[in-house]
């Protein structure tokens, strides 16, 4: 690993990229109640006519968007404004407005998943006026984006020819993304199908890996420079990205089963980035802070690799799919390493002084250890299921018990996390009418 | 012992949950029962509670004047006195015009109880987390009162239990510091005195009217404060809600208490106008109540913009005498008169409450404002304009069932997909076509089988069984985790989506039948079965249409395409009683496993070889029974 130190980089958060970080811990939180509160309902179903019409499967929508939608995606946000320059400058105060916006379209899009809206696609669920309304907020972020950008001085030193052109591209695709959303979101699209299981192929498999991957090699160039010494790691990661993309090219967008070899052989091209992604990262600079939850993303991101192509392969996904195990899988993802990966950049973007909130040990303990307990628990419950559906739909003992020390470990996890956004609530930057000193622009 | 500068500030919390106590369980609810059991109704009882306001009223406003009792300390153990005697009194066999000067006594002592104490909290609050003190003393008030015990107690035993915790109260009514002056983060120039007085009202008369409703609809009591579990959840609401106000008032976010409690209150009222959905008001209502009463004792106590404490008392006086007593009377007026809330009234307290909330708003988020605003308009006008909106045709019923299936998240349950040369085929089978799936907009193949794969459940369930099914899934599928979807009956949905689930059914249908009837449990499974396993088996899934008093039975008896066989005295159409042991074994673990076709009786392809064997096994023991014992 490469030196941790970086002092260029300010030491607090600025208000754009400390309200991202709030927005997307109060949606993290009310995410992770949900689930506590979705795994009593598994295990007291008596409870569910307190919900009226709001019943489990609506409160699973809301569950999975606001999580995918809002804890997911609005660091990205605070990633944007850095890389944009939209937290410094004239324009900063636009900030926290889009912010708002964007939490005011999960608001409506939670309040239509709640009144029995739904696109019936599992991650693209936006219906109605919500489908409408989030592109539109999508619209607002990336006129803030443009306008700090071509507001920004000719004379900035990180301003080079090619860093503008990057920006320019990046400006040009995200143009793209909010009717990519609205036209995805339509119920006559859908992906290529494996015929064995009704899942995804491994080519599709491969492509959202592979997206994931681009998406760790291009986010350091947004905040944070080269370490001195040249890194053949950086050379490498772009030629092994380039051939898988060929190679998810040449695999093609067709039914295909996973029980082909050319299918499962591809998809283990992803184990290269195992040892790759940690090397690639070490070429670069990183606040000394961030170290523990960068050990824990790689840790999450070889055990997400691996579990991904094993779990993939013909006999295992034979039984497992359809069950808890892919539940687990999922949870290794999305709780484990995009979550690190996050809590990680959002350190990186805040400053050394505010990485105090992500960086107290029992948290980090209670939500890495609780999303690993959760993960072999349900995992177990999986197994069993795979071999037996009774298991789970006419549930026993056994199933209990798993059910319990899953929804404890639930808790552990909205404990951790309630202790982030309790932190994040006191930033400084999110005090009102406060002043900032920040690269000698008094932001107000 | 004197709560300090630097002290935890225990007294205040105790005395704040003592009081709310007192006025919740004996002044609002013991008391009233008690004029009740003494036959007291009518016209006398409007003016025996008339008493009580008129005496919480004069005594509101009194209390900062009484210059005579310099002592706040005094002040409140004479008022926790005369609260104790009222209480004791009320045990009396008293006649209506004691029960009138009884009604004003209590009134009276509550108005210098409450108003003495808001006006004096600082100093026994402590200076650490004063406000959060505020909100575990209300929060602890509330949660007792919600103890099924308390809660279900005789009048009498409650009238004692609060003459004894104002007992407690005069004990811990010490003398308070003089030189310790409470340091709390205000926002008093955000939050006015008018303000307050107003919000306050509209609250206080909101609450009032839903909690009198609540009290003589039985229905509405049923489905909100009967049962332990009710009450415990309401404690533990009530106790939430209110520690999460104080911290929101500790973090100057006033707004984001009084707002949301008028949400949730407006919201509680608006539901309870159907009894069906008091289940739902039960949530809403206590976490309104809890918000807004901390905001009550803190609003007075600490965030007020009285510089003087005889200002903060006079100010007290006003909103107590006029939000809390006036607020109260005109809701339980408007409880008596109505039975409901008006839903202009609603509009009218959430006037009064969020314009000024939204205008204090606008002034520090301008920004977050107009932006919402513009991005809310320019979304509007394209979803108004949006073709596919437009020309929406006319949906079948099986269209409709289908959006009905999607809304309710069903796919998060339930999958839609036979895997190929699986065991799903011989359970959910047979396979759809790759074409057919993809056909389907979108397809619903899911991720996850909580419950059964549903591709086929048109052929493998009939109608009936679908309706009886969703309307009570744990009595008719034992041990079902699915939630009730009555409440889809009670309109055109649930037809829809029995409509669109009947007609999931396709491929080659013959050939899986004959896979059926091929189909045996596992010679080990037969020879490990067990007698005692299928008989819990039977009771969980067979007797609700099978027994002879079955609950599914009973119900759907009209309805069913055939009445279900008496399992104990038969007769059994579709098993021929020519049959061997080995074939009668074979063909019930076939029905058992499958179900009848073209029937009303469902299969349970779910169930392992072990299980499906132990069934039968006790089903031959019933049908013997049977031949032996016509």
């Amino acid at each position: 690993m490469s030196a941790d130190r970086q002092p260029s980089m300010p030491q607090h958060a600025t208000p754009g990229v400390a309200g991202a970080v709030w927005h997307s811990l109060v949606w993290l939180v009310l995410g992770n109640t949900m689930g506590v509160m979705i795994a009593i309902l598994l295990l007291l179903p008596g409870l569910n006519p307190w919900l009226g019409e709001w019943t489990y499967g609506r409160w699973m929508m809301v569950h999975m968007n606001i999580a995918l939608y809002g804890w997911c995606s609005l660091p990205m946000l605070g990633f944007l404004f850095k890389v944009y320059g939209a937290d410094r400058g004239s324009f900063s105060n636009w900030c926290r407005p889009v912010l708002w916006l964007w939490s005011g379209a999960l608001v409506a899009g939670s309040i239509s998943w709640l009144s029995g809206q739904s696109s019936g696609k599992l991650f693209l669920d936006w219906s109605g006026f919500a489908r409408v309304f989030f592109p539109v907020v999508m619209e607002a972020l990336w006129l803030l984006l443009i306008v700090a950008f071509i507001s920004k001085p000719q004379g900035d030193p990180d301003s080079t020819l090619v860093t503008r052109i990057a920006k320019m591209v990046g400006l040009i695709i995200l143009a793209a993304v909010p009717l990519a959303i609205y036209f995805a979101s339509s119920s006559s699209v859908y992906p290529a199908l494996n015929p064995d299981t009704g899942g995804p192929t491994a080519a599709s498999q491969l492509e959202s890996s592979l997206g994931v991957v681009l998406i760790l090699l291009i986010l350091p160039f947004g905040i944070t420079r080269r370490t001195q010494s040249l890194s053949k790691a950086v050379t490498l990661s772009w030629i092994v990205f380039l051939a898988e993309a060929g190679l998810c090219v040449a695999l093609g967008r067709t039914d295909v089963s996973h029980h082909r070899p050319a299918q499962y052989l591809s998809l283990a091209s992803l184990l290269v980035w195992i040892p790759l992604i940690p090397a690639y990262c070490a070429a670069f600079r990183w606040h000394a802070a961030t170290r523990g939850w960068r050990i824990a993303m790689f840790w999450w991101w070889g055990g997400l690799v691996v579990s991904g192509w094993v779990l993939f392969l013909p006999g295992v996904l034979d039984r497992i799919k359809f069950t808890d195990v892919l539940v687990g899988h999922s949870i290794v993802a999305v709780a484990g390493f995009l979550t690190a990966l996050l809590i990680f950049v959002m350190i990186q973007l805040m400053g050394e002084e505010d990485a105090w909130i992500f960086n107290r040990r029992w948290s980090f303990h209670a939500w890495n250890l609780g999303v690993l307990a959760y993960v072999v628990i349900i995992s177990i419950a999986g197994w069993i299921e795979g071999a037996n559906p009774a298991f789970t739909i006419v549930p026993g003992p056994a199933r209990e018990f798993l059910y319990i020390v899953r929804l404890l470990t639930g808790v552990a996890m909205l404990a951790g996390s309630l202790e982030w956004l309790t932190a994040a609530s006191s930033l400084p930057a999110l005090e009102r009418h406060v002043e900032v000193e920040l690269q000698g622009v008094n932001v107000a | 012992m004197i709560d300090r500068r630097g002290s935890s500030g225990w007294r205040g919390v105790a005395l704040v949950a003592v009081t709310y106590v007192y006025f919740l369980i004996f002044a609002q609810f013991a008391f009233l029962s008690r004029l009740a059991e003494l036959n007291l109704g009518g016209a006398s009882l409007k003016i025996v509670l008339a008493a009580m306001a008129a005496g919480g009223v004069i005594f509101s406003l009194l209390a900062p004047r009484v210059d005579f009792i310099p002592s706040p300390t005094h002040r409140l153990r004479i008022a926790f006195a005369a609260c104790a005697v009222g209480a004791l009194l009320c045990l009396l066999p008293l006649g209506i015009v004691a029960d009138l000067g009884l009604s004003f006594l209590i009134g009276a002592a509550l108005g210098v109880l409450t108003v003495t104490l808001v006006t004096h909290l600082r100093e026994w609050m402590g200076d650490r987390n004063p406000l959060l003190n505020v909100g575990l003393g209300t929060g602890i008030g509330y949660f007792v009162c919600n103890i099924p015990h308390l809660f279900a107690a005789t009048p009498q035993d409650q009238a004692i239990i609060a003459a004894s915790l104002c007992l407690v109260g005069i004990a811990l009514a010490s003398t308070p510091s003089e030189s310790s002056p409470t340091r709390v983060p205000t926002e008093s120039s955000q939050f006015s005195f008018l303000r307050a007085l107003a919000t306050f009202a509209a609250l206080v008369w909101l609450d009032s009217a839903a909690f009198f409703i609540i009290q003589h609809s039985p229905a509405l009591k049923a489905g909100t404060w009967q049962g332990s579990a009710h009450l415990w959840t309401n404690a533990s609401l009530h106790l939430i809600a209110a520690i999460g106000a104080a911290w929101l008032l500790q973090h100057r976010r006033s707004g984001l208490v009084l707002s949301p409690a008028f949400a949730a209150l407006g919201f509680a009222c608006f539901l309870l106008r159907n009894p069906a959905l008091a289940l739902p008001a039960s949530l809403f209502y206590p976490v309104g109540v809890s918000l807004y009463s901390v905001a009550l004792v803190a609003y007075p106590s600490f965030l007020t913009s009285a510089t003087t404490t005889r200002e903060r008392g006079i100010q007290a006086g006003w909103i107590y005498a006029g939000a809390g007593w006036m607020g109260s009377a005109l809701g339980i007026g408007m409880g008596q008169n109505l039975g409901h809330v008006p839903t202009l009234f609603v509009v009218v307290a959430g006037s009064v409450v969020l314009i000024p909330a939204f205008l204090q708003l606008s002034q520090s988020r301008t920004r977050e404002i107009i932006a919402l605003s513009i991005s809310f308009t320019v979304a509007s006008v394209i979803y108004c304009l949006l073709p596919a909106r437009s020309e929406t045709p006319a949906l079948s019923e099986i269209e409709r069932g289908r959006r009905v299936y999607i809304g309710e998240g069903c796919i998060h349950c339930h999958s839609q997909y036979v895997r190929p040369n699986s065991p799903d085929v011989l359970m959910w089978g047979p396979v759809q076509d790759l074409q057919q799936v993809h056909a389907q907009q979108p397809p619903l193949i899911g991720n996850r089988r909580q419950g059964p794969d549903l591709t086929q459940v048109g052929t493998r369930r009939s109608p009936l069984w679908l309706r009886a099914h969703l309307i009570d899934p744990p009595e008719i599928s034992g041990g079902s985790i699915m939630p009730s979807f009555a409440f889809l009956f009670g309109d055109q949905r649930g037809d829809d989506l029995v409509a669109y689930l009947a007609s999931l059914h396709s491929g080659d249908t013959q050939q899986q039948f004959a896979m059926e009837q091929e189909w045996q449990p596992a010679a080990s499974a037969l020879a490990h079965a067990d007698l005692e396993e299928g008989g819990i088996i039977y009771q969980h899934q067979c007797d609700t249409c099978h027994d002879a008093n079955g609950r599914a039975r009973l119900q759907y008896l009209s309805q069913f395409k055939q009445p279900p066989a008496n399992l104990v005295i038969g007769p059994f159409q579709y098993l021929p009683s020519a049959a061997s042991s080995a074939d009668r074994t074979a063909q019930f673990s076939r029905i058992s496993k499958f179900g009848i076709h073209g029937t009303d009786m469902a299969g349970h392809e779910y169930l392992s070889d072990q299980q499906i064997a132990s069934l039968t096994l006790f089903l031959m023991k019933q049908s013997s029974t049977a031949v032996h014992h016509p």
